[in-house]
Parts: C-alpha cells; sequence; structure tokens
C-alpha cells in the first residue's frame, strides 16, 4: 500500500458508501413509521407478513440469484423452521429464542445437506431434487401424525416472550406493532448481512461460479463448497423465517408449506429482480399486499402470482430492479451503465 | 390369497403406470428436443380431464370419446405454450427462463381453474368403471383394460412415428444437433412445435384417462407432475425407453405401498428412490448422451 491513493476509497466508492448507510437509516425510518400508519388489526398483520415473506425472498435471492441455483423447495426450509422450533417449544418446554436458533440451524444444515447432496446437480436436476425434497417434507409433515398431529395442525403457538427488564415491559409480543418490529428489524439485520456477504469477495466468488464455473475453477475457486455455503445460509433464512410464522400465526399445518409456497416466493424473487437483493424485498411486499387489495376478486386474484411471474421473465426479466433502473435513466437522475 | 393380492396389485400397478408413462412420455420428449422443461404440463393434464368431464357432462358424448377431446385440447395447449413462452424465450439463450415462466403459467391456470371449477373435487366416473371382469380372483374393470389398450396403441404409434416416418426422423435429428439438422433444410421451429403439440395431447389424454383414479380438483395434476419427473430422472431424462420402464416400476410401487405400507407414504418413497437414483447414478437407469446437467 505504499500508494496512497490505493489507500484511500475512490471519490465515487465513498459516496456509494454514504449512500448505502442513508439508505439503511431510510429504511429503519420506514420501519418504525409503518405501525403508525397502519395502525388497525388487518395491515398491521399484512405488515408482518410482508417482513415474513422479505425474509424468505432475499434467502431464496441469495441462492438463485447469486449462487445460480434453481431452489424449488424453499418451501421446505420454511417449514422446517416452523415446525422445528415449535415442536421444540410445545414438546419439550424449551425457551422461545433457543427453539429459534435450533430451528433456524436445523432449516440451515438441512439445505447444506441437500445441497451437499445435489452438487454435482445443476440447472434443472437441482431444480427437480430440490422439488422432490419439498414434496417430502411436506408429505412427512402430513403423514408423521403423532409428532405433528398431520393436517389437523399445532394450535395455540405461543408468541415469544415478552421482553422484560427491571420489571420494565420493553416488548410484549402480543401487540401486533411490536412483533412486526421484531420481524422487521431481523428481516432487515439479515439484508445487511447479506448485503455484506454479495458486496465482500465471497460474493463476487459466488458471481464468478454462476457465470462460468469451469473457468471459476481455473482460479482455484471450490465452486461446491460456496454452492454449498450459500444454499446453507439462504435456508437458515428461510428457517428463521419460519419460526416467526408459527408464533406470529399461532397455528401450523402442513399445507402451508406446500411446494406452491415455494413457487409464491419464486415470484417474489422473480418480480422483484434476481440478483439484486433490494429487488425481491420490494416483490415480495408487492406479491404481499396486491392480492390483499384485490380481495374482492375472490379467488381469482391468486392468479397474480402467476400472472406476474410469467409476464416479467417475458417482458422484463429483471424484475422491478430492472424496472427501476430504466426509469431511472429516462429521468437523467443515473447515468447508463 | 398372498398372490392373489400380488398379482392384483401388478395389475393395478401397471395401468397406474401406463398412464404416468403418457404424461411423462411428453417432458421427456420436449426435454429431448428442447432440453427444457414445460412446468404447466400437469396442468394440461388436470385440463384434460376438466375437458374429458365437460364433454360427457354438458355435451353428453361417450367416454371413448371424451379421451380424443381431451388430446385435442392438450395438443392446443401444447401449440400456445410453445408460441407463447418456449419460442420468444429460446433467443434469450437461458436455460431457467423458460422454466421459471411455465412455472408461473402453472400458478395460473390452476388459480383460473380455481376460480370455474371451485375446489370441490368432480366425480369422475364412467360406464366401464363398475363394468368387471373376474378372472381366477383378480378383478379388473373395462376401464382398466380400456386404459391398457389406449397406452399401449399409443405409444406404439409414437415409437412407430419417430422410427419409420421422415417427420419422425427428422425430429430426432433436430433433438442431436438442432444446428446441423437445420443445414439439411430441417425447419427446426416447426419440429420443436410438433413436440409441443404431440407432448401435451399426449398430457391431455393422459388426464381424460388419469380422472377417474385421481382427486379431480384443478390441482390434481401436481400430484401427478412430481410422479412424472421422478420417473424421467429415474428412467433418464431424454430417453423413451428408460422413461416407459420408470413408469411402470413407479406405477408399481405405488400399488404396492398403498398395499403393504401406507398410502400416505407414496410420494415419500417415490422421491426418496428418486433422490438415491440422482445420487447414485443422475443419468437415469438408460442414459442418454447429454451430460450437460450433471
Amino acid at each position: 500500500m505504499s500508494d496512497p491513493a490505493l489507500a484511500q476509497p475512490l471519490p465515487g466508492q465513498r459516496a456509494t458508501l454514504r449512500s448505502r448507510w442513508l439508505a439503511y437509516a431510510l429504511a429503519i425510518a420506514v420501519i418504525v413509521i409503518l405501525p403508525f400508519v397502519f395502525t388497525d388489526t388487518y395491515w398491521r398483520t399484512n405488515l408482518t407478513v410482508c417482513a415474513i415473506n422479505v425474509l424468505l425472498a432475499i434467502g431464496l435471492d441469495f441462492i438463485l440469484g447469486y449462487a445460480g441455483q434453481l431452489n424449488l423447495g424453499h418451501s421446505a426450509f420454511y417449514g422446517l423452521g416452523a415446525y422445528v422450533s415449535t415442536l421444540l417449544i410445545v414438546k419439550l418446554g424449551i425457551p422461545f429464542w433457543i427453539a429459534f436458533v435450533a430451528g433456524v440451524a436445523f432449516a440451515g444444515i438441512a439445505g447444506t445437506f441437500l445441497s451437499l447432496f445435489a452438487v454435482r446437480l445443476r440447472g434443472h436436476y437441482l431444480a427437480i431434487a430440490s422439488l422432490g425434497f419439498a414434496v417430502i417434507v411436506h408429505q412427512i409433515l402430513l403423514n408423521w401424525i403423532s409428532l405433528t398431529q398431520g393436517p389437523l395442525g399445532i394450535y395455540g403457538i405461543a408468541p415469544p416472550p415478552a421482553i422484560i427488564i427491571g420489571g420494565v415491559v420493553i416488548a410484549d409480543f402480543r401487540n401486533l406493532a411490536a412483533f412486526f418490529y421484531l420481524v422487521a428489524g431481523f428481516a432487515f439485520l439479515s439484508y445487511i448481512l447479506l448485503n455484506q456477504l454479495v458486496r465482500s469477495p465471497i460474493g463476487e466468488t459466488l458471481t464468478a461460479i454462476r457465470e462460468d464455473e469451469v473457468s471459476a475453477a481455473s482460479l482455484g475457486i471450490n465452486g461446491a463448497a460456496w454452492k454449498v455455503f450459500a444454499f446453507g445460509v439462504g435456508s437458515a433464512v428461510a428457517g428463521a423465517a419460519g419460526c416467526f410464522y408459527a408464533s406470529f400465526v399461532g397455528t401450523l399445518v402442513p399445507d402451508a408449506f406446500f411446494v406452491s409456497e415455494a413457487f409464491n416466493i419464486l415470484a417474489m424473487v422473480i418480480v422483484g429482480g434476481m440478483g439484486t437483493l433490494i429487488g425481491p424485498v420490494f416483490g415480495a411486499i408487492l406479491l404481499t399486499v396486491l392480492p390483499e387489495v384485490l380481495r374482492g376478486f375472490g379467488d381469482l386474484r391468486l392468479v397474480v402470482y402467476g400472472a406476474a411471474l410469467t409476464f416479467v421473465v417475458l417482458f422484463m426479466p429483471g424484475g422491478l430492479a430492472q424496472a427501476a433502473r430504466v426509469v431511472a435513466e429516462k429521468l437523467g437522475l443515473r447515468r447508463s451503465a | 390369497m398372498t398372490t392373489t393380492i400380488v398379482l392384483q396389485q401388478a395389475i393395478n400397478g401397471v395401468v397406474l403406470g401406463s398412464l404416468y408413462v403418457l404424461v411423462a412420455l411428453g417432458l421427456t420428449l420436449i426435454y429431448g428436443v428442447l432440453v427444457q422443461i414445460n412446468f404447466a404440463h400437469a396442468d394440461f393434464v388436470t385440463l384434460g380431464a376438466f375437458a374429458a368431464y365437460f364433454f360427457m357432462h354438458l355435451v353428453g358424448g361417450g367416454y371413448i370419446l371424451s379421451i380424443a377431446v381431451a388430446f385435442a385440447v392438450g395438443a392446443a395447449l401444447g401449440w400456445l405454450i410453445n408460441a407463447a413462452i418456449f419460442t420468444p424465450l429460446r433467443r434469450k439463450g437461458n436455460e431457467l427462463l423458460p422454466l421459471i415462466a411455465t412455472i408461473g403459467v402453472s400458478v395460473m391456470m390452476q388459480n383460473l381453474m380455481l376460480a370455474w371449477f371451485g375446489p370441490i373435487p368432480y366425480a369422475f366416473e364412467t360406464q366401464y368403471s363398475s363394468e368387471v371382469i373376474r378372472f381366477a380372483g383378480i378383478f379388473v374393470s373395462w376401464q382398466s383394460v380400456i386404459i391398457i389398450i389406449v397406452s399401449i396403441l399409443t405409444i406404439a404409434l409414437l415409437y412407430a412415428f419417430m422410427k419409420f416416418t421422415f417427420l419422425g426422423k427428422a425430429l430426432r435429428a433436430v433433438a442431436q444437433d438442432r444446428e446441423t439438422a437445420g443445414l439439411m433444410g430441417i425447419n427446426p421451429n416447426y419440429l420443436i412445435m410438433l413436440t409441443f403439440v404431440i407432448a401435451s395431447a399426449l398430457a391431455g389424454m393422459g388426464g381424460a384417462m388419469l380422472a377417474p383414479v385421481l382427486v379431480l380438483t384443478p390441482f390434481a395434476g401436481t400430484s401427478v407432475i412430481v410422479k412424472a419427473f421422478a420417473i424421467v430422472i429415474i428412467g433418464g431424462f431424454g430417453n423413451v425407453e428408460g422413461t416407459i420402464l420408470a413408469g411402470l416400476i413407479v406405477g408399481l410401487i405405488e400399488s404396492y405401498t398403498t398395499q403393504f405400507l401406507d398410502p400416505g407414504l407414496i410420494d415419500i418413497v417415490v422421491f426418496a428412490l428418486l433422490l438415491v437414483m440422482l445420487a447414485i447414478k443422475p443419468t437415469g437407469l438408460i442414459s442418454e448422451r447429454r451430460e450437460e446437467n450433471v
């Protein structure tokens, strides 16, 4: 580092760094304000559902958009997180946060296991293997009645215990706003973590593997190990979403983790723009809110997921992220890349 | 007694298996020519079943004719999905985008069917379901006999078409090397369209024959497609003989699991077999000289 110019961040870099922190601050402000804007139970519930879906979408995007692995079984890791944490709490009386860690770890390990096994597979084969895994997990949840109570489901799951410091209740998670802050805060932290990961050399490594694994291998990159890593991280995030889902809804039935849920998460990632982290955040929010707004259309509203997925792939494969770039360039807010 | 049960379930398994073969053959044909997966294939099965149902109940047609109607509906859907999804996306050259787009088509079709047909299962009965042949303690319904005859005829016709006609040869040529086939004066786009039409017609007609076995709801195809995926991978993706063999095996597994274990375990057993196959021999029972996915 003899050249001082190299040690200093370039002016452009410094600007992006500053704008990134500015964006983070803005995101915190939005999260804090949202429950004050939406005060009724219905929309506050949707806020938390949005936050859970954001977690699911960024986890899948890390696997699909960055490591280039088409995982059609994301619902399995979501379900494993939910069931493992809940069963630990309900059957063994383990405290919520320990069960939470166990649920996240279990989902992450399951993802690692699946991808270790599927690491020889690419493209379509991995897609079908992960779909098969999701079908098996769903069927096990449905048929292992002595453990999961099968289709009858588990009822009356308690929310996380209130945080009480020195006799003062800091956060009572029976309150919808508090629950939203919990999940949104966790989603925000996960986002920052994943964002730092993809901007680090690890992210560049993953992109190199996604673009051309053989060339990456010729540079000494162990493609298999990094793909397993990405799969494990992405499924652990889905496991966290599952833990929150169970304690938020209070009820667990296997059908909540049917493969169609994996397709909904896929739609969020694709509509938002895979390979960008911010895109799937907005994809998740859009595809959670839109079907609620369209409730008047009955079952027809669920067509939105499929239609959005198909039309985005056909006409704007970069999703909302690409659309935002195009609009910004048109308005001259940003130089074209 | 036990021998009778084993034989009885063997027949049931072969009947079911030959239907899975019809559905899986479509997937494997498309994969063989295009190295692509049409995820909405399952919903062509469902829509074929509904087409047959409404043809019988609204038009008052016979069951055999309703299979032909389902065939035609499947063919039309195959033409449509090729024109709307696969042709425009082929230019982008991304191997996963068409799969993702057809997942969208599948979700769309299922929810449209849900809005129109409702979630309550339709009772699909034919006059052949209750007519039974008894033979040495074994029961075979005429429905099963029709399924076996139609499936064998269809598969034989398809085989003869691929082997002996000019179009069939051209199809195999396109599957082997699209560019060179194009240089030989074969129009690959026309043949790809033809493949989609044939493959989807098989799915539609498979639906009409599966309908009495399935719980006919808008989501009926999903349970079939996951098994069809298992079959094409176990058999070797893109390989016709392997698909037929694997289809019959999965049919037999299903009938024996139902008899001796628990019907709830069918998918678990089939997919465990799929995952084991992927771990040991990802190219399938009969491997095609095609290695790019493994």
